[in-house]
C-alpha cells in the first residue's frame, strides 16, 4: 500500500532527522561554497559550538521536565557581563562565581515555578527581565573590552589542543557530565517521570518538586558556564551576547528530536542539534546573508523540527 | 435470531516494530447480536476493537463492512459508516460540558450563521442520558462527575453518533465499559444493550467478568496471546472450557490462594487515631499489624478512598494521627510517605499508575532509586537487573526492558507498578483497586504478589475491586459508612465473613 509506505518513511526521517540534518546542511552549505568545511572554517564552528552546547544541554533539561526556560538568552548575557566585568578583579576564580550566580538564577525560576505552581513559561518570561536588565544596567554603553593585561589570564580558554580551542574540549567534557546526569542520577530520571507524568511521579513518591528545580538549577549553572566561554572568547563583557541564542538553542533542542511535551529526549541529541544551528549561522555568515534573516532561518527550521517531531505515529510519544 | 451479515474480518492482525499483538482473526458480525470478547490482559481484545474502530490499521488482513471493503482512517470517519467504540479509557474533555462532550465535532447540526443553540443542544443530550436511563444536569462540566457517570456519558455519546448515522445497523464497541460502573449502572447499561441488539444493531461487548459476559451475549469469541482461541454460542457455554481456552489452563477453585494468606503479627507498624478530613470522614481509628492485610470496605463516597488517600500523603488530614515506626507524622506530599515506608499503587492506572513514555525500567526503578546508587551515580547495571527480575517474577509480556511502558495493556502495566510498589522496600502498601480492569490470569499472578508480600512481612490495606476479592484477600475487614467505622471483621482461613454479612454493614 502506497500509503503504508509513505508514512513509514515519514517516520523514519523524523527518527533519525536529527542525524541527518547534520549531512544536509553540511552538504547544502558546501556546495554554496566549498571553503564551508575548510580547517579555518571547522575550526572556528567548534570554537563557537562549545558554549552554545552547554547552554543548549542545559535547557534540555528544563524541556525534559515539559517547562521551558524562556530567560536563558538573557542569563547568558548576564553571566557573561559579570564575568567580563569581574575578571580584572578576581582573576579566573570569577568562573566559579559566575557559575554560582547562574546556578542561583536557575534554582529561582525552579522554586518560583514549583513553590508558588506557575507554569514555567510564565515565570521565565518574567524573571528574564531581570536577567537583562543585569546585563544592560551593567554595561549601559555596551560591550566592555577585558583589559589588555589580562591576555595572559583568559588565554588557556581559548588556547588549541588538536588545533580545536580547549572551550569546545571543555563543552564535550560538560557534556559527558550532563549525560550521566541525565541518565545515571536519581534527579535524573526524576526529571524525566515529571515530564512524562507530573501525577503518576507524584504518587510513586517521586520529590517532583525537587526534580523541577534542579532541572532549572542545571540550566541555570549552564547558562552561567556559556556566559563565561563567551566572556574569555570575545574577551569582553557583552551584554547583547544572547539575545540571538534563546531561539537557536531552542532549535537546537527541537532538532535534536527532544519532545517539547517533556518526558522524552537526551543531551547528545541536542548536541547533534547545536552542531546543526551553529553550521546554519556559520554557513549564513560565509555566504554573508544578511544577520537579521538568520533568527528568520533558524526560526523556521525550529517550526519544521517541532512538526517533524510530533506524533505521527499511534503511539503518542513526542506530543502528548 | 442472527440477522443479516454485517461485518466480516479476514485474517486481520496487528503488528507494532517486532511485536505482534494480533495474527490471523477471522470474525463475523451479524445485525441483532450481542458478541463477547473474551481474553487476557494482552490477547488482543483491545487491539482488535482499535482496528475496527478506525484508531488504527490492520498490518494483515481485511475487513468487509456490508459486503464493501471496510477501511478507515479514523474513529470519526469508522462513525459515520455506523461503527462507534466506547473507550475503555476516557476520552471525554474534562473542561468542556457534558453535553459539548456529547456532541463534540458535531456541534455544525446546532449552528446557525456559526451561533451554536446550546438550549437545542442541552435538550437533545439530556435525551441521549435518558434514553440509557441517566438522569444527570448536562451543563455540568465532565470533570465535575464520577467515573462512573463519565462512563455513561461516553456510552451515550457513541450510541448517540451511531444510531444516527446507521439507520439500525450500528455496531458499538464496548471495552469493559462495566468496570467502574456499580450494579444498578451495569443493569441500566444491560438493559439498553438489549434495546439497540432488538432494533437490529450489533454489539461487541468486552468484559473480564465472564458472568456478565455470559448474561448479556449470544456468541463468544476467546482470544489469548493474540490469537483466536474459540468460538461459542453462549447458550451452553461450558465456563470451564471458556476459562481453559482463555488462560490454556483448567482454573483452580483456589483462587484468592488463601492458603497462603499470613496470620497477622502483634507488631502494630502503622497507627491512625481519630483520623479526620472534613467532608470526607471522621475520628477514622485502626491499627495495621506486620504481615496483615487489611481489608477497607464501603460503598462510593464512604470515604474509604480518602482514608487512603490521607495515608499517602495526597491529602492533609484536618485532624487526627497517623503514627509509623513509632513516630507521629503527617505528609505533605507522597514523596514524604514513601520516606515514612507507605506507597500506593493507585486506582487511576493511566493517570496515577503508569508513566506513559518512560520505559518498563524507569517505571520500576522510580520508586526506589536512592538504593540503587553508587554515590551519587546510579547503577545502570543495577536498574537494568532489577528491571529483568522483575519481568520475569510478575509475568509480563513486553518486548525487553526498554519498552516503553503505554505500548503494554492494562494488566501487563499494572504489573510494572506492583513491581514498582514491591521494589520500594515499603513495609506499608496501599492497594487501591489493584485488578481494576485486569483479566483472569494476571488476577491470579497479582494475588501471588499480595501473597508474597505478606509472606516477606509487608502489611497491605486493600480495597478490592469487588467484595469478593476484598473478603478473599484481607485477613481483617473494616467498613465505612458515611465517614465512619461501623464493622470490623476478622477474616480467618476457612472462616471468612459472608458478603451478606459485611453489605449489611455498608448501607
Amino acid at each position: 500500500m502506497a500509503a503504508e509506505k509513505s508514512k513509514f518513511s515519514f517516520q523514519s526521517i523524523s527518527k533519525y532527522m536529527y542525524l541527518l540534518s547534520i549531512v544536509v546542511v553540511f552538504a547544502i552549505f558546501t556546495i554554496l561554497q566549498p571553503n564551508f568545511i575548510s580547517l579555518y572554517s571547522i575550526q572556528n564552528m567548534c570554537g563557537e559550538i562549545a558554549p552554545r552546547l552547554i547552554m543548549a544541554c542545559g535547557l534540555t533539561f528544563v524541556i525534559f521536565t515539559g517547562g521551558i526556560d524562556l530567560g536563558a538568552g538573557y542569563m547568558v548575557s548576564a553571566t557573561c557581563v559579570l564575568t567580563g566585568l569581574y575578571l580584572p578583579k578576581v582573576g579566573n576564580w570569577i568562573i566559579i562565581l559566575v557559575a554560582l550566580a547562574g546556578l542561583c538564577m536557575g534554582t529561582l525560576n525552579g522554586i518560583i515555578t514549583t513553590k508558588l505552581k506557575l507554569p514555567s513559561f510564565i515565570v521565565t518570561l518574567c524573571t528574564q527581565n531581570f536577567w537583562n536588565y543585569i546585563a544592560l544596567s551593567l554595561c549601559p554603553d555596551g560591550s566592555v573590552i577585558v583589559p589588555m593585561t589580562m591576555r595572559d589570564v583568559t588565554a588557556w580558554m581559548t588556547y588549541p589542543i588538536l588545533g580545536i580551542p580547549a572551550t569546545f574540549w571543555f563543552s564535550l567534557i560538560g557534556l559527558a557530565a550532563l549525560f550521566v546526569f541525565q541518565q545515571y542520577t536519581k534527579n535524573g530520571r526524576a526529571i524525566y517521570s515529571v515530564g512524562a507524568n507530573a501525577q503518576a511521579a507524584r504518587v510513586a513518591g517521586v520529590n517532583i518538586d525537587s526534580a523541577q528545580i534542579s532541572a532549572f538549577a542545571v540550566s541555570g549553572l549552564c547558562c552561567g558556564l556559556a556566559g563565561i566561554m563567551y566572556a574569555y572568547k570575545l574577551r569582553a563583557a557583552n551584554p547583547t551576547v544572547g539575545s540571538t541564542l534563546q531561539l537557536s538553542s531552542l532549535a537546537a533542542v527541537a532538532l535534536g528530536g527532544t519532545a517539547m511535551a517533556g518526558g522524552f529526549g537526551s543531551v547528545t541529541r541536542t548536541l547533534c542539534g547545536v552542531i546543526t544551528i551553529t553550521a546554519v549561522t556559520s554557513g549564513l555568515n560565509i555566504l554573508s546573508v544578511n544577520p537579521l534573516w538568520q533568527n528568520i532561518i533558524i526560526g523556521i527550521i525550529l517550526i519544521v523540527a517541532v512538526i517533524l517531531n510530533s506524533d505521527n505515529g499511534d503511539r503518542n510519544l513526542v506530543i502528548k | 435470531m442472527a440477522g443479516q451479515l454485517l461485518f466480516k474480518a479476514n485474517g486481520v492482525g496487528k503488528t507494532y516494530g517486532l511485536n505482534t499483538v494480533l495474527r490471523d482473526i477471522d470474525m463475523e458480525i451479524y445485525s441483532g447480536e450481542v458478541i463477547g470478547l473474551i481474553g487476557e490482559n494482552g490477547a488482543g481484545k483491545s487491539t482488535l476493537m482499535k482496528l475496527i474502530a478506525g484508531v488504527t490499521k490492520p498490518s494483515m488482513g481485511s475487513m468487509e463492512l456490508q459486503g464493501q471493503p471496510y477501511s478507515v482512517n479514523s474513529i470519526l470517519e469508522a462513525n459515520k459508516h455506523g461503527i462507534g467504540m466506547v473507550f475503555q479509557e476516557q476520552s471525554l474533555v474534562a473542561n468542556l460540558t457534558i453535553s459539548q462532550n456529547i456532541y463534540l465535532g458535531r456541534e455544525k447540526k446546532y449552528a446557525t450563521l456559526g451561533f451554536v443553540n446550546w438550549a437545542k443542544m442541552n435538550a437533545d443530550a439530556k435525551k441521549a442520558l435518558e434514553r440509557i436511563g441517566i438522569d444527570l444536569d448536562v451543563t455540568k462540566k465532565v470533570r465535575d462527575i464520577d467515573f462512573a457517570m463519565r462512563q455513561m456519558v461516553e456510552i451515550a455519546k457513541v450510541l448517540d453518533v451511531v444510531t444516527e448515522t446507521a439507520n439500525g445497523h450500528a455496531i458499538i464497541l464496548l471495552d469493559e465499559p462495566t468496570t467502574v460502573l456499580s450494579d444498578d449502572e451495569i443493569k441500566a447499561l444491560f438493559e439498553q444493550v438489549r434495546k439497540m441488539k432488538e432494533a437490529g444493531n450489533a454489539v461487541i461487548f468486552i468484559s473480564h467478568r465472564l458472568d456478565e459476559v455470559l448474561e448479556i451475549t449470544d456468541r463468544i469469541y476467546v482470544f489469548k496471546d493474540g490469537e483466536e482461541t474459540g468460538v461459542f454460542p453462549t447458550e451452553g457455554a461450558d465456563t470451564n472450557i471458556l476459562y481453559e481456552r482463555m488462560v490454556g489452563r483448567v482454573a483452580t477453585g483456589e483462587f484468592y490462594i488463601e492458603n497462603r494468606q499470613t496470620v497477622a503479627t502483634d507488631e502494630v507498624v502503622l497507627q491512625v487515631k481519630d483520623l479526620s478530613v472534613f467532608g470526607a470522614f471522621n475520628h477514622v481509628s485502626f491499627d495495621l499489624h506486620k504481615g496483615e492485610v487489611l481489608g477497607l470496605c464501603g460503598v462510593e463516597g464512604s470515604g474509604k478512598e480518602d482514608v487512603c488517600a490521607v495515608l499517602i500523603g495526597d491529602v492533609e488530614p484536618t485532624s487526627g494521627k497517623v503514627i509509623i515506626g513509632g513516630k507521629e507524622r503527617t505528609f505533605k506530599n507522597p514523596y514524604q510517605a514513601r520516606h515514612a515506608g507507605i506507597l500506593s499503587v493507585p486506582k487511576e492506572r493511566r493517570d496515577e499508575g503508569m508513566i506513559g513514555i518512560l520505559s518498563i525500567e524507569n517505571n520500576i526503578v522510580i520508586s526506589h532509586m536512592e538504593a540503587l546508587q553508587n554515590g551519587f551515580i546510579l547503577s545502570g547495571k543495577k536498574t537494568e537487573g532489577i528491571a529483568n527480575e522483575w519481568v520475569k517474577k510478575a509475568g509480563v509480556k513486553c518486548v525487553g526492558i526498554k519498552q516503553h511502558i503505554n505500548q503494554l495493556s492494562g494488566g501487563n502495566a499494572q504489573k510494572v507498578i506492583f513491581a514498582r510498589a514491591l521494589e520500594s522496600n515499603c513495609p506499608v502498601l496501599i492497594l487501591n483497586h489493584p485488578t481494576r480492569g485486569v483479566d483472569v490470569g494476571s488476577k491470579e499472578e497479582i494475588y501471588t504478589l499480595i501473597r508474597e508480600m505478606t509472606e516477606a512481612g509487608n502489611s497491605i490495606i486493600v480495597i478490592g475491586d469487588t467484595l469478593d476479592e476484598c473478603i478473599g484477600l484481607s485477613s481483617r475487614i473494616i467498613v465505612l459508612k458515611d465517614g465512619l467505622v461501623t464493622a470490623e471483621f476478622d477474616c480467618p482461613v476457612g472462616n471468612k465473613p459472608t458478603q451478606m454479612d459485611i453489605v449489611q454493614t455498608m448501607m
